[in-house]
């Protein structure tokens, strides 16, 4: 029967809400969800900048009164308690504000590292291989921290900026309209000055990142290399080296930023030049030399409280200034999180296994291939009995690992179906042995006991002397409790692959697959490993191994040669 | 704190900078606080003026003085802002540069085995955060600190002159109320959390390495599920932990801010008082309130700082363990160790030496082993067989756990470590890394003798073709060539060759083991390998494994 179900490629076309997003539309749609939270931030900053218009009305109606009113002080009394009041509710708004902005970024953050999780589960062993442990942990980790300034910070700055300055015009117009109009002349147009900000700072921000880069870069290869200075004699020459680039770095910088500062200037050169003709106009208003224009009805009260309100304009402005390098980091992180979660195939339901046999391991006309290569396996079918021992060779990269793969059910198969005893392979627990052996940082019982919960301290002994490790642990002082790699030393590659093999040993896997378990290991560790495999042979257990090595081909029952697609016996 | 201390003293070299960059950002800040009291002062006057005008009463008044002043402040706060931010820019990246060459010096200072615990993408990713935490020292948790406690004791002071004592006092209790929060009591309340924030984010790494390296086992384990659900758990502790921190952080601004605040509030009533007494003018009274509404603002900077110093200061602690002070008797830099040996000697003996790795048993006991001038010894052994460490303890990098070694002085050894090192440099650079004078023949001979001199002569740069990230790549086999070169070029009685030939095919193998002898001459030579396949033609050879 020819069943094969085809599938689109992987990773490109089939998984589309992120492609062609840009990391901005990325991060506005994080945002959906802290965005109750991201609201709370807003609403708590917007009625604060509302209780700080407040506060100095009151501050110039206090002053207004006693000083052209000559109102006896004792007699503005609730005057003097709104004020307390006022101070006392703005900083209580200014605390949850802070509040919610942390627990919007925490929310989002979270579900982003959840994203990731499930994306390095997508994606499985085989093609999370090519990368480096620690960059993905700097993604889920770093990455991830930087996307927190923006959400906490940046976006609800983003919109106080508009919403505060605007109550203030409002304010200011209602007192004065050629105060107001003043203010507003000062600012020509706050998305202008956001332009003009955002330009500057991020000019900055990219310098000041790329020569800490830079230096970071020198500095760290430096680091790297210091045992081999030291061997060589060639410590000072380095320092010299260190302390000529940053000044080089420096200098150039320098020249960057006396042009990229102006705009830092140009900002806050309008907000003073803002206070200064307010200032001078409500004087001058003051004094009756202003003739035309709303000048007349000013008082002490509205004049003052619009001096006040002037700094408070620009404030959230300035602000926004100082976060905006949290745009940078963040659309910077975005770019390269998005890659990652791109990267993820779309997971197929398992396929079903049709009459599959709860003896045998079955695959039927199963087709694998990757993006950017002909089919790794074509239409391959084959039958494997329970208890057999199977070898696979062939060069490397003709498609033994991943055929282990797909038995392992880390990979789902593009066409066709696999069974392993009657069920979806990797639904039940099995035996891996790579290449790459997996330790926890933790006791010799941690790392047995991660697959055998319930073992013994007799069994592992048991299990550790089936590998020949049966006395290393007697050598520390803490027995299987001393951790298994301390300071300066840790297990060689070949010991820590027989370790990984011990826990075999301990749990009770039908079938157990190895890919390469004996590459590069000295002579010892060979032995020990090849007669531990027929130990495990011999308890009836199932094992299929892709190898090179010749006196593991001999504890195979069969051997397949596994190249270009094709398998066929030897 | 006192943590911080070493990290002080380096940015203090530069105190100059430091007060004038200072000194900018507090005329930034006194234009700011000027403006905003003077504009103040200014527009009640000419109201009280124009009330009196209004009601046909003589009166003048100055417009020109004080609205020059306003003029004046919003100019100089405007080019001192600019300055203050170019010159103190500036100096941070001096300060950067400071930084990293004095941690690089105390990191050379270190004894060769405890650099080598030291290794790892790990360890320098934590390196990268932790000198990040000492870049924003001084423009971040000094500067903005000193200027805070210089302006408020300032304020106190005119608020004696203008007002009263009283209100000093008031002021002086409400602003070191505001400062204290801002500051002490917010790192007392946070300075835990984001010490162990720190060591919860080095964990938290260490196991989502762990978790992707076991991928496939815990895969097939069945535990991969409960695995992420642990991980993502440990996240959100994280999480949680900064959560509280940046509350926290925020509370005690909100707070520091009300003090502030109240402070103008309080420097209001009784000014007005004083003018009601017919101490003082309204325009007067108005002067200290706005300053310290100006105030604000500069208050607002501190707690973020400070929020931060428990890591800032759990940094510090991490870089000085690093690059700490030389512990007596685990072996100083190599370049300076053995120098007490005055002899000339060219041979090496090792004598009842107990050798391994440190803190661990040792893996050789009781070893004894004598090389005369001109030897050439081979030594054989599997990995784990301490076959490193031995040659470690020969080159005198690392001491021994018991016994001695005499003869050679480590500074007159040549090592090639097992592990290939190439620098981010030219190929000369890699070739001789203490810049000393070296004919290009000569260097063109030894890269003759490795079987790169083709290659090297055919890339762009020649003797100055850029290695390292930047440049060309090399194979592993190449690099380790280079890495031979560097050896063979090293001017030293002892030389040591650890697995020589890791990625070499058997021809280049044996063109250089041809030409070894001629090379060198007459020095000791020590070679060691995994089996006598990948050693040179030696006289001698030990098998560790069968001691």
């Amino acid at each position: 029967m020819e069943a094969v179900e085809s599938r689109p490629d992987a990773g490109a076309s089939a998984e589309a809400p992120l492609a062609g997003l840009t990391p901005r539309r990325w991060l506005a749609g994080l945002a959906v969800v802290g965005q109750r939270q991201i609201r709370l931030t807003i609403l708590a900053g917007t009625l604060a900048g509302l209780a700080t218009i407040a506060q100095m009305g009151l501050l110039a109606w206090l002053v207004h009164q006693t000083v052209i009113v000559e109102t006896p002080l004792s007699q503005l009394m609730a005057v003097m308690a709104a004020l307390v009041l006022m101070i006392v509710l703005r900083g209580a708004l200014l605390g949850l504000q802070g509040r919610f902005a942390a627990s919007s970024s925490r929310a989002i953050r979270g579900a982003v590292r959840r994203q990731l999780l499930a994306t390095w589960q997508q994606a499985g062993p085989g093609r999370l291989q090519g990368e480096s442990a620690a960059t993905l942990a700097s993604e889920w980790l770093d990455q991830v921290e930087a996307l927190h300034g923006y959400f906490a910070r940046f976006l609800p700055q983003m919109m106080l900026c508009v919403l505060v300055p605007l109550a203030i015009l409002a304010v200011a117009a209602w007192l004065d309209w050629l105060a107001a109009l003043l203010l507003l002349f000062s600012a020509p147009l706050i998305p202008l000055f956001m332009a003009l900000v955002g330009m500057g700072a991020k000019k900055v921000n990219q310098q000041h990142f790329q020569v800490i880069g830079r230096l970071s870069g020198q500095f760290l290869d430096k680091v790297r290399a210091l045992t081999t200075l030291q061997l060589f004699g060639g410590v000072e020459r380095a320092t010299d080296i260190l302390a000529a680039r940053s000044e080089e770095y420096r200098d150039v910088t320098m020249k960057t930023l006396r042009v990229a500062f102006l705009s830092s200037a140009v900002l806050e050169f309008f907000s003073s030049v803002a206070i200064a003709v307010v200032a001078i106009y409500i004087g001058f208003g003051l004094l009756g030399y202003i003739s035309f224009g709303p000048s007349d009805s000013l008082t002490l009260f509205s004049g003052l409280w619009i001096l006040l309100l002037a700094p408070e304009f620009f404030q959230p402005l300035r602000q926004l200034a100082q976060h905006y390098h949290d745009r940078a980091a963040a659309l910077g992180a975005s770019a390269q999180l998005m890659d990652r979660l791109q990267s993820a195939p779309t997971t197929t339901p398992p396929s079903s296994t049709l009459a599959a046999h709860p003896d045998r391991i079955e695959l039927h006309s199963v087709t694998l291939r990757y993006e950017d290569r002909g089919p790794v396996l074509n239409r391959l079918s084959l039958s494997l009995p329970r208890g057999g021992c199977v070898a696979l060779v062939g060069p490397s990269g003709g498609g033994k690992s991943s055929l282990l793969h797909v038995l392992a059910g880390f990979l789902p198969p593009d066409g066709g179906t696999v069974s392993v005893f009657g069920e979806a392979p990797g639904h039940r627990p099995f035996g891996w042995l790579g290449q790459s052996p997996f330790l926890l940082q933790g006791s010799w019982a941690d790392n047995l006991r991660l697959v055998a919960p319930a073992a013994t301290e007799a069994d592992m002994q048991q299990a550790l002397a089936r590998v020949g490790l049966g006395d290393l642990p007697g050598q520390r002082a803490a027995g299987l409790d001393s951790p298994v790699s301390e300071q300066g030393s840790g297990l060689s590659g070949g010991q820590a692959r027989r370790l990984s093999l011990a826990r075999i040993f301990l749990a009770d896997y039908p079938l157990v697959l190895l890919d390469e378990p004996t590459a590069g290991l000295d002579a010892d560790s060979q032995t020990v490993i090849i007669e531990a495999l027929a130990a495990l042979k011999a308890e009836g257990r199932t094992l299929v191994l892709a190898t090179h090595h010749d006196s593991l081909l001999a504890l195979a029952d069969r051997c397949l040669h596994v190249e270009g697609g094709d398998v066929r016996d030897v | 704190m006192s943590e911080l201390l070493p990290w002080l003293r380096v940015i203090q070299r530069r105190r100059s900078r430091l007060l004038v960059g200072a000194g900018l950002i507090l005329l930034t800040l006194l234009s700011g606080l000027g403006l905003l009291a003077l504009s103040g002062w200014f527009i009640t006057a000419t109201a009280v003026t124009g009330l009196l005008l209004a009601a046909g009463i003589q009166a003048s008044l100055d417009i020109y003085t004080p609205g020059g002043g306003i003029r004046g402040f919003a100019v100089t706060r405007t080019v001192a802002r600019y300055l203050e931010r170019l010159y103190n820019h500036d100096t941070v990246l001096q300060l950067l540069a400071d930084v990293r060459i004095q941690l690089f010096r105390g990191l050379a200072r270190q004894s060769y085995r405890h650099l080598r615990s030291l290794r790892g993408a790990d360890w320098l990713n934590r390196l990268t955060t932790d000198l990040d935490a000492m870049d924003s020292l001084y423009l971040r948790l000094i500067a903005p600190t000193a200027l805070a406690l210089l302006v408020s004791v300032g304020l106190v002071l005119v608020a004696w002159w203008l007002v009263s004592p009283l209100l000093a006092l008031a002021l002086a209790v409400l602003l070191a109320a505001g400062f204290l929060v801002a500051t002490v009591l917010l790192h007392l309340r946070t300075g835990d959390h984001a010490a162990a924030i720190m060591v919860q984010q080095a964990d938290l790494r260490a196991a989502t390495i762990e978790h992707l390296e076991g991928q496939a086992e815990l895969r097939a384990a069945g535990l991969l599920p409960q695995q992420q659900q642990a991980l993502s758990a440990r996240g959100d502790d994280y999480m949680a932990g900064q959560v509280v921190v940046d509350t926290r952080t925020a509370w005690h601004q909100a707070l520091a801010g009300v003090l502030v605040n109240l402070a103008a509030l309080t420097a209001l009533v009784l000014g007005l008082q004083q003018m009601a007494a017919g101490a003082i003018t309204g325009p007067v009274a108005v002067i200290l309130p706005l300053a310290l509404l100006g105030l604000v603002e500069v208050y607002g900077q501190l707690p973020e700082a400070f929020g931060r110093l428990g890591a800032t200061v759990t940094s510090a602690a991490r870089l000085n363990r690093d690059s700490g002070p030389l512990v007596p008797g685990s072996g100083s830099g190599r370049e300076r160790a053995g120098d007490s040996n005055d002899r000339v000697q060219t041979g090496i003996c090792l004598r009842n030496a107990d050798i391994g790795p440190a803190g661990l048993e040792p893996v050789l006991k009781g070893l004894t082993l004598t090389l005369e001038a001109g030897d050439w010894l081979g030594i054989v052994g599997r990995s784990g067989s301490g076959k490193s460490s031995l040659a470690d303890a020969l080159a005198g990098c690392a001491p021994l756990a018991a016994g001695q070694r005499e003869g050679v002085p480590a500074a007159r050894v040549a090592y090639l470590t097992q592990q290939t090192t190439l620098l981010d440099d030219t190929l000369r650079a890699n070739l001789v890394p203490d810049g000393r004078p070296v004919s290009d023949e000569t260097l063109w001979r030894v890269l003759e003798l490795v079987g790169l001199g083709e290659r090297i002569a055919a890339s762009r740069g020649r003797l100055d073709t850029w290695l390292g990230a930047y440049g060309s790549k090399l194979s592993g086999g190449e690099a380790r060539r280079v890495a031979l070169a560097r050896v063979l070029l090293h001017p030293a009685d002892l030389v040591i060759l650890d697995e020589p030939f890791t990625g070499l095919d058997r021809a280049t193998r044996e063109r250089i083991c041809q030409q070894l002898p001629a090379w060198l001459e007459g020095r000791t030579v020590v070679v060691l390998a995994h089996d006598e396949d990948a050693l040179v033609p030696v006289r001698q050879v030990i098998h560790l494994d069968q001691r």
